[in-house]
């Protein structure tokens, strides 16, 4: 029986791939493989989530070297029988994809944000010229590596039926020597490279309001912005988070506009953002038309509610 | 020490407009991709520091002399060109290996550098699977390069974090976009580009075998249907969920 | 008839484009508050050769053409009205030695000017007279090797700027105009406070008073007496640089307008749903293309000039409708913003400005339409 085989260095990302690898073995009747090196906690998160997981102990096998651990997972192929990688499409996943595709033979296809299987065929949707077009798009052969966009599928849930066996790999020496890794530091604010943004307009009561809003923002891993009349006129924010046209043009992940009427002076700034939240207790306001999701609310009590359920 | 760079040429995506959600891409200028002037901006300071040449290296049809032109105006020194209108089908599997037949034929190369994927299609597959072919070390992803004698060290940049690594000669690199501010070339660098040396090859020169390959299909490439979705929230619970839905929470 | 660029043409566009965005554009509002270019913006635009794109590389320049030259143009001056006469102003300057100097004289003047060391001016104009050149007053006396120049311009632009000043003056001994090349900061010579005017801020205009500044004999420019067909080459080039600056401010008022049109609601809708803002997008969009066609046009004319006075009237011609259609199309633009149009706030309200400059500047547009006029009667004559 063939196999799909997961790997990603990140633990969290490991099991949103059991989650797209699980859709993929289920039609096919396949089982879902786990390849972790050098991460014994991986292996246990993985299995308490339904995986054979697959502990591949080798300090030559370094993360950063994309070269050998494409040689590791091109053995765990073949002593596995997987004929199918699924790897997070983070940076290091993407280098790894090319590289163990090439070892393979496979065909590649990366940053991929949704799957369905359709037949005998595995269809993959990811962005195209540039993000104007959406393709749908499958590898037409047996041995394919699939590179899955983070957050795209939910983490999978515990599940029983996991195990953990150990598997020997031969890489050569390294060609790539670590000489020091600097995790980032959260500390500085950049409302233009915030994944979130929560946008505080005019409706905000007053500036004591502001923490909540700002602790909004932390929980939902994002930046505390506003208009620009809530720093120019009533000076409650510094002007470097001001977002429109005299202020910055942002394309988080999520914005959350708060309390905005939606001048086409503030939009300019915000419109390139994939998702947007409006919350205005006036419902011929503009910004709900401007909104995926819009509430006509008082947004003091919106995030009041949001600060709990996001507790 | 002599540095290669690939470049992708694409069509000029700010120019593509969308009909009935179809991209419509006659008429449309191929242009050199933007991270690949990263790239060819990362080899030509090297050049500049190291001394040595750069080779621009690209796979494309028939408009890659033209396109080639913006990369010579900017610094490459010269130029290995692989013309044939066929290629616009290839993957990057395809691509990879006529890039890495076309490398075999330059004489001592230090260094091939790559954008970390491309403007178009943004797989980022062709540097590794070059790197591969080639049996040569890489890094991914490198936020600036310093040459040490017979190896480099290079800063990468991750979601989380940051990363120094030393590799040793030859190798393959891949940059972003924050790696540097490619120059712009001046009217007279633009005006003699065309003049510099260049070796144009088609597929049959180069001694390829595509050998076992599974190449990539395209079902449909369509505009995503509405730009927001408008939806009336009623309650926090329901946009929680929404949220979660998009994977925005929760993460 | 092909109306396509070359890959090198479009390669020129670009370029500028990209400057003028990432380095102009930012500056653009500040050029205008304070009247003054920032040195790294010229330094910049002399790194990529926009000061000396159409003269030959032999003297200092990139040998892209008048064509090369009104590619860049149209970019720059879409951004930066004040940074574009800048421009214009020198090319003219240069195009005139380029056309009539000496070896000597273009070794000397034309590679520091073309490398943006030195910035040129064209001075005609003076109190008494700016459409008439007859009626010029400064005086030239010969005095051994030297002439002893004296007199006052008006409106010089880049007079504070180092380097050459093509200036005409009457020979005394025969009463005839001519052209000689000023080194500007010579002894005697010197400049007014800038005339602080309505746009194009930051492109700098000054009287010029000259009190006995000696000019060496070996820089009169061209003949005694051939002051007026140098004057009327000189400027015909210069209009190619007026008209083109005017074109860039046509782009930017047809670029702003669409993008207000479309981003400012009435009732939930963008105005560009109104027919009223559609039409006048259209208005925009006509005077754009058919200015846009004259200027890439006269370029390409201007690389191989066989009849002078012929390439003078098309560039009266050129300067006459580009003069007044970037001010129609500023004023339509300024209507599709309504009243933020005239906030400083918005970009509209510069290019407006500075578009108002366009019909005077280099001969006022009546006077581009009798020199047109003048040719087609005496050429049907
Ligand atoms: C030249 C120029 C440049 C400008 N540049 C910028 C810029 O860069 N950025 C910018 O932001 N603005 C800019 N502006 C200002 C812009 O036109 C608007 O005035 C501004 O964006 C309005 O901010 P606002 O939406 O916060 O306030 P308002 O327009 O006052 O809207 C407040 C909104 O809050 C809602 N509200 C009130 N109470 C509540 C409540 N309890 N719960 C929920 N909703 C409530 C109201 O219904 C209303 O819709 C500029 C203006 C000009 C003229
Ligand atoms: C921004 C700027 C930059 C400039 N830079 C320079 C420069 O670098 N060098 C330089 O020498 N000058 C420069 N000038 C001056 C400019 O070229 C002159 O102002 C222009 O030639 C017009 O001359 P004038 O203002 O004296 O108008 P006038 O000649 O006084 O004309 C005034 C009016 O009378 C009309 N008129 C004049 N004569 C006739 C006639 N014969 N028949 C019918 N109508 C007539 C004109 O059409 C016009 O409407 C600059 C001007 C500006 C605004």
């Amino acid at each position: 029986m063939a196999g799909i085989l997961i790997y990603s260095d990140k633990d969290k990302l490991a099991r949103e791939l059991l989650t797209v690898a699980g859709l993929i073995a289920d039609a096919r009747g396949w089982e879902v493989k786990a390849a972790c090196i050098n991460n014994a906690r991986q292996c246990q998160l993985l299995s308490a989530a339904g995986a054979r997981v697959y502990q591949i102990e080798n300090p030559a096998v370094l993360p950063a070297d994309a070269a050998n651990v494409a040689v590791a997972l091109k053995e765990a192929c073949g002593k596995l029988d997987c004929s199918i990688v699924l790897l997070s499409s983070d940076r290091r996943g993407r280098e790894l994809a090319g590289r163990l595709a090439q070892v393979l033979g496979a065909g590649c296809l990366t940053d991929i944000s949704a799957v369905k299987v359709e037949g005998e065929q595995i269809h993959c949707q990811r962005n195209a010229l540039g993000g104007a077009t959406v393709a749908t798009q499958y590898i037409d052969g047996e041995k394919q590596v699939l590179a899955i966009v983070p957050r795209a599928f939910a983490p999978a849930p515990d599940r029983d039926g996991g195990s953990i066996d150990e598997l020997q790999v031969e890489v050569p020496p390294s060609r790539i020597k670590l000489l020091e890794f600097q995790a980032k530091d959260s500390s500085s604010a950049n409302i233009e490279e915030a994944p979130v943004l929560v946008v505080a307009g005019q409706g905000l009561n007053s500036q004591e309001d502001l923490a909540a809003v700002e602790s909004l923002a932390q929980k939902l891993g994002g930046e505390l912005a506003c208009s620009k009349p809530l720093a120019t006129d009533k000076k409650w924010l510094p002007e470097d988070r001001v977002i429109g046209l005299s202020g910055k043009k942002c394309q988080p992940d999520l914005a959350v506009l708060l309390g905005i009427s939606g001048q086409v002076q503030f939009t300019v700034g915000i419109r390139d953002a994939r998702v947007i939240v409006a919350v205005n207790s006036d419902e011929n306001a503009y910004i709900h038309q401007m909104a995926d999701y819009s509430m006509v609310a008082d947004l003091h009590q919106i995030v009041k509610e949001l600060n709990d359920a996001l507790a | 020490m002599n540095v290669v760079v690939a470049m992708k040429q694409i069509p000029d995506l700010q120019q593509i407009r969308i009909r009935n959600r179809q991209p419509v891409l006659e008429d449309i200028p191929w242009t050199m991709g933007a991270i690949d002037k990263n790239a060819l901006e990362a080899a030509v300071q090297i050049k500049e520091a190291q001394g040595g040449k750069v080779v621009l290296l690209s796979a494309g049809n028939e408009e890659l002399e033209d396109t080639a032109k913006e990369a010579l105006a900017a610094g490459a020194d010269e130029a290995l060109l692989i013309i044939d209108d066929k290629l616009d089908e290839m993957g990057s599997a395809e691509i990879a290996k006529i890039l890495a037949a076309a490398i075999q034929r330059i004489e001592k190369i230090d260094l091939i550098i790559f954008g970390e994927g491309s403007g178009d299609n943004y797989s980022g597959q062709v540097g590794s699977r070059v790197a591969e072919i080639l049996g040569l070390p890489q890094v991914g992803y490198a936020s600036a390069i310093e040459v040490q004698g017979e190896s480099l060290r290079v800063s990468r940049s991750l979601e989380d974090g940051k990363e120094l690594v030393e590799i040793g000669l030859p190798a393959v690199i891949t940059v972003i976009s924050g790696i540097n501010e490619p120059r712009i070339a001046s009217v007279t660098q633009i005006l003699k580009a065309g003049k510099k040396p260049k070796e144009i090859l088609d597929l049959s020169d180069l001694a390829l075998d595509l050998g076992e390959i599974c190449p990539v299909k395209t079902e449909s490439n369509l505009a995503p249907e509405s730009d927001r979705k408008r939806v009336a929230v009623k309650s926090v619970d329901e946009l929680v969920a929404a949220l979660k839905g998009e994977n925005l929470i929760g993460r | 008839m092909d109306f396509n660029l070359s890959k090198e043409q479009s390669l020129i566009q670009q370029m500028a484009r990209e400057f003028a965005e990432k380095s102009i554009a930012p500056a653009a509002k500040q050029i205008d508050e304070e009247s003054k270019i920032p040195e790294e913006i010229l330094a910049g635009m002399a790194e990529l050769d926009l000061f000396g794109i159409p003269f030959p590389e032999e003297y200092g320049g990139a040998d892209g053409g008048y064509d090369g030259y009104v590619l860049a143009m149209e970019q720059i001056a879409k951004v930066s009205g004040g940074v574009a006469m800048t421009m214009a102003a020198h090319t003219l300057g240069l195009g005139a030695i380029s056309a009539f100097g000496t070896e000597e004289q273009k070794k000397k003047y034309m590679i520091p000017g073309c490398k943006a060391k030195h910035i040129v001016s064209f001075a005609f104009t003076e109190p008494g007279t700016g459409s008439d050149p007859k009626q010029i007053t400064t005086t030239a006396v010969k005095q051994g090797d030297f002439y002893i120049l004296n007199g006052t311009k008006r409106f010089i632009s880049n007079a504070n700027y180092p380097g050459a000043m093509v200036v005409f003056a009457r020979e005394t001994e025969s009463g005839e105009v001519t052209a000689f090349i000023l080194d500007k900061w010579a002894e005697g010579y010197s400049i007014s406070e800038p005339w602080e005017k309505i746009g194009m801020h930051g492109g700098q205009l000054l009287d010029v008073y000259m009190k006995d500044v000696k000019v060496p004999a070996d820089n009169l420019l061209g003949k005694i007496g051939q002051g007026f067909p140098i004057l009327l080459l000189g400027i015909a080039l210069g209009k190619i640089g007026t008209s083109t600056a005017a074109l860039g401010g046509t782009l930017a008022a047809l670029e702003e307008a669409s993008k207000y049109a479309r981003e400012k609601t009435h009732r939930g809708q963008p105005i560009a749903k109104f027919q009223a803002i559609q039409l006048k997008i259209a208005d925009l969009a006509i005077k754009y293309e058919t200015a846009r066609w004259l200027c890439y046009r006269l370029g390409c004319l201007a690389n191989d000039i066989k009849d002078p006075g012929k390439f003078a009237a098309e560039a009266a011609l050129v300067k006459a409708y580009c003069g007044d259609n970037v001010v129609d199309a500023a004023r339509i633009a300024v209507d599709v913003h309504g009243s933020y149009g005239l906030m400083r706030d918005y970009t509209i309200e510069r290019v407006y400005r500075d578009a108002i400059i366009g019909p005077e500047i280099e001969g006022v547009a009546d006077m581009q339409k009798l020199i047109v006029a003048s040719s087609i009667l005496r050429s049907k004559g």
